[in-house]
């Protein structure tokens, strides 16, 4: 078995040592005996290449670094969102998941379209209004057994077409934008969230729930993913909520 | 007023200092900022042959300040500087009144204030200073100081407004400081290193700056020295490091007295800023800094029930793959043991995301024992065994503990390294020297 994963703009959003979702699900795969290429797609590559991932991550970064982005988007986002759209999987993490959403409004007012691909706004309250930063806690219907953890820095507040489709409730934290308690999104298979962290290292099942995707999508419904033993992934999860 | 305010600081001083309760270097500032917000400006400015020199940026500011005082005394200069950890206004009101005499006098040739990210434009607000040294800028603790392009539009804004009084000596190497230079109408000068010391091959993780600041297209270097520091060019516009502007020291025989790149930026920085003070020949610069020693924490060795401990301060993604760089270069392939302790307090970053961003593998190719512990002992573990799981990677929830351990693993004599983030450095050394030392 064979994994591409697609990472976009490594270059560019990476401010927030998202980085280490990678690191979390090749070293993953890699456990399990799965191979796995890491494709960096970014400004110089085609948008066709995206179309060619079965799992792709894409993290967060500063507001210079998003305007670049932006503008390569107007080309690449198609192929991005059509992607989405058919089930792949894959984790977008706060500049990602706004630039994913219908727009984004700056305090003047002015809009940034996003490529559409998840029903949300996010609105930017402005420098005078302090940024969302610090531990946070949901948990999700999805992963029923563990709260989840991560640590989230924004100034810009999200909010969903329809509370339903949150990816998780804040038990702890600011989430989408301090009011609803709502936590990211989860569509078709593809995750937005705040969670740095980063999110993936001490919160496995949803690395491993993104991989089971990614494999049962390429190889089948039936391919049973070989289990990986949590035991520090669990401990440093346990250990950063207890300190809360 | 300010006569009264230098007295009452000076009196809280020696009331801390009795009772211990610390060294006293923020509070009687912080009182005389409450009460005369003012304090800084007017009390420099009845100082006028005093000479004010700061230092900022990301990291090398307290080695850098270290340099530059050990080198100003040894040729006669009299300095006084805001102490280690008090770089925020009230530990600059708090150096002027402990060093202020009866009359409210500060009899000095030099002031040197560090100041970090996100003061340096509250200082420049209140005084024009006589040089301005920026050593770089990295990400750091980005859940405190805010993101990089932001710091760096606010240190242009606080830069541009200041007289023409004020030199600023710039890190030429750095794409967005080189560009802030060009933007300034002060005399500005460039450091950076010898292009032949600039060995990476590629453009590693930990890079903050690789678009143009001119036109946003993507930077290409010729060479790279380490994170964004290099010979840079845009692959768009006609932005490029300027090779004859960016003073290096190729040309001079310079003993670095510290190890790591980051180190010879420091001295160049500081080599520089010197030449532009006072003259002074090579052979005496060298002379002084064979003796010069580093600040604590940074590269500073501590003797410990025989063995040599090596602590190395590493705080943030750039400094720490530059920690990592210069221990792995120093052990090679003789194998020593490594204790990485990652704190999460307010002087560290509450975030610790950021490890995620630095390079472990270095170290765990040249350790025989990797030992982790800290607030956040569990994330450094997972972030190790991440890199490499075939290493055991032992782990102590309490520092003394581990300590202990890493020791006992270490034979007598032999040297082993300490990685720690800044709180942890200060438990480090407590522990080490059985009492809190500045």
């Amino acid at each position: 078995m064979n994994i591409n994963i697609g990472w976009l703009y490594p270059d560019l959003m990476n401010t927030y040592g998202d980085r280490g979702n990678i690191i979390t699900l090749s070293y993953r795969l890699n456990k399990m005996g799965i191979k796995s290429i890491v494709n960096k797609i970014s400004i110089n590559e085609p948008g066709e290449l995206i179309s060619k991932m079965d799992l792709i991550f894409m993290g967060g970064a500063q507001d210079k670094q998003q305007e670049i982005v932006n503008q390569d988007l107007k080309n690449k986002g198609s192929f991005l969102k059509k992607l989405i759209n058919e089930g792949v999987p894959g984790l977008y993490v706060c500049g990602a998941y706004q630039f994913l959403g219908k727009y984004y409004k700056e305090a003047d007012g002015n809009i940034i379209n996003g490529i559409g691909a998840f029903d949300l706004y996010t609105e930017s309250p402005g420098q005078n209004v302090p940024r969302c930063i610090g531990n946070i806690v949901i948990e999700s219907k999805l992963f029923p057994k563990t709260k989840l953890v991560g640590f989230e820095n924004h100034g810009g507040r999200t909010y969903l077409a329809d509370k339903n489709l949150a990816f998780a409730n804040v038990v702890r934290g600011y989430g989408n934008n301090g009011e609803d308690k709502t936590e990211g999104l989860y569509y078709k298979n593809s995750f937005g969230t705040y969670l740095h962290g980063p999110i993936l290292p001490k919160n496995p099942e949803l690395a491993d729930y993104l991989i089971e995707k990614a494999v049962q999508r390429k190889y089948g419904k039936d391919v049973k993913l070989k289990k990986v033993d949590n035991k520090w992934e669990n401990k440093a999860r346990e250990f950063v909520i207890n300190k809360l | 007023m300010n006569l009264i305010l230098i007295i009452l600081g000076k009196f809280i001083i020696k009331i801390s200092q009795l009772l211990n309760l610390g060294s006293g270097s923020t509070w009687p500032g912080h009182i005389a900022l409450n009460i005369n917000d003012k304090f800084i400006e007017q009390t420099l400015d009845k100082n006028k042959n005093l000479k004010i020199i700061v230092i900022a940026g990301t990291n090398g500011k307290t080695t850098s300040t270290a340099l530059l005082k050990f080198i100003l005394e040894k040729s006669g200069k009299r300095i006084f500087t805001n102490s280690e950890g008090a770089n925020l206004l009230n530990g600059v009101a708090s150096s002027i009144i402990k060093n202020s005499d009866d009359f409210s006098k500060l009899k000095f040739d030099y002031a040197i204030f560090e100041s970090d990210e996100l003061n340096l434009p509250l200082l420049l607000n209140k005084i024009s200073p006589d040089k301005i040294l920026i050593l770089n800028l990295f990400r750091d603790q980005l859940d405190r100081y805010g993101e990089v392009n932001s710091i760096a539009l606010k240190w242009l804004d606080s830069l541009k407004i200041l007289t023409d009084k004020t030199e600023v000596l710039i890190n030429g190497d750095d794409p967005q400081l080189y560009f802030i230079g060009t933007k300034l109408t002060q005399k500005v000068k460039y450091f950076g290193i010898n292009k032949k010391l600039m060995k990476l091959k590629e453009i590693p993780n930990d890079v903050d700056s690789i678009y143009c600041p001119v036109c946003l297209s993507l930077l290409k270097y010729d060479q790279l020295a380490y994170a964004h520091l290099g010979d840079f060019y845009c692959s768009n516009c006609d932005f490029k490091r300027f090779g004859q502007k960016v003073s290096d020291f190729s040309n001079t025989k310079i003993n670095y007295p510290m190890s790591g790149l980051y180190n010879i930026y420091n001295t160049n920085a500081v080599l520089l800023l010197i030449k532009s003070l006072i003259n002074i020949n090579t052979e005496d610069i060298n002379k002084w800094l064979k003796e010069f020693t580093p600040a604590f924490g940074r590269q500073e060795e501590i003797i410990y029930k025989n063995r040599k401990v090596f602590i190395l301060l590493s705080k943030n993604p750039a400094g720490f793959n530059q920690s990592i760089q210069t221990v792995s270069e120093m052990v090679k392939n003789k194998k020593a043991n490594f204790l990485v302790i990652l704190n999460n307090r307010i002087p560290d970053g509450l975030d610790v995301s950021w490890i995620w961003d630095v390079d472990f593998k270095p170290i765990l190719d040249v350790a025989s024992n990797v030992y982790v512990s800290g607030d956040r002992v569990y994330d450094m573990n997972l972030r190790l065994r991440y890199e490499n799981d075939e290493k055991n990677i032992i782990t102590f929830e309490n520092l003394s503990d581990a300590i202990e351990s890493i020791v006992s693993k270490t034979k007598e004599g032999e040297r082993l390294y300490i990685l720690p983030t800044y709180s942890a450095m200060l438990e480090v050394r407590k522990i080490l020297l059985g009492r809190k030392l500045l």
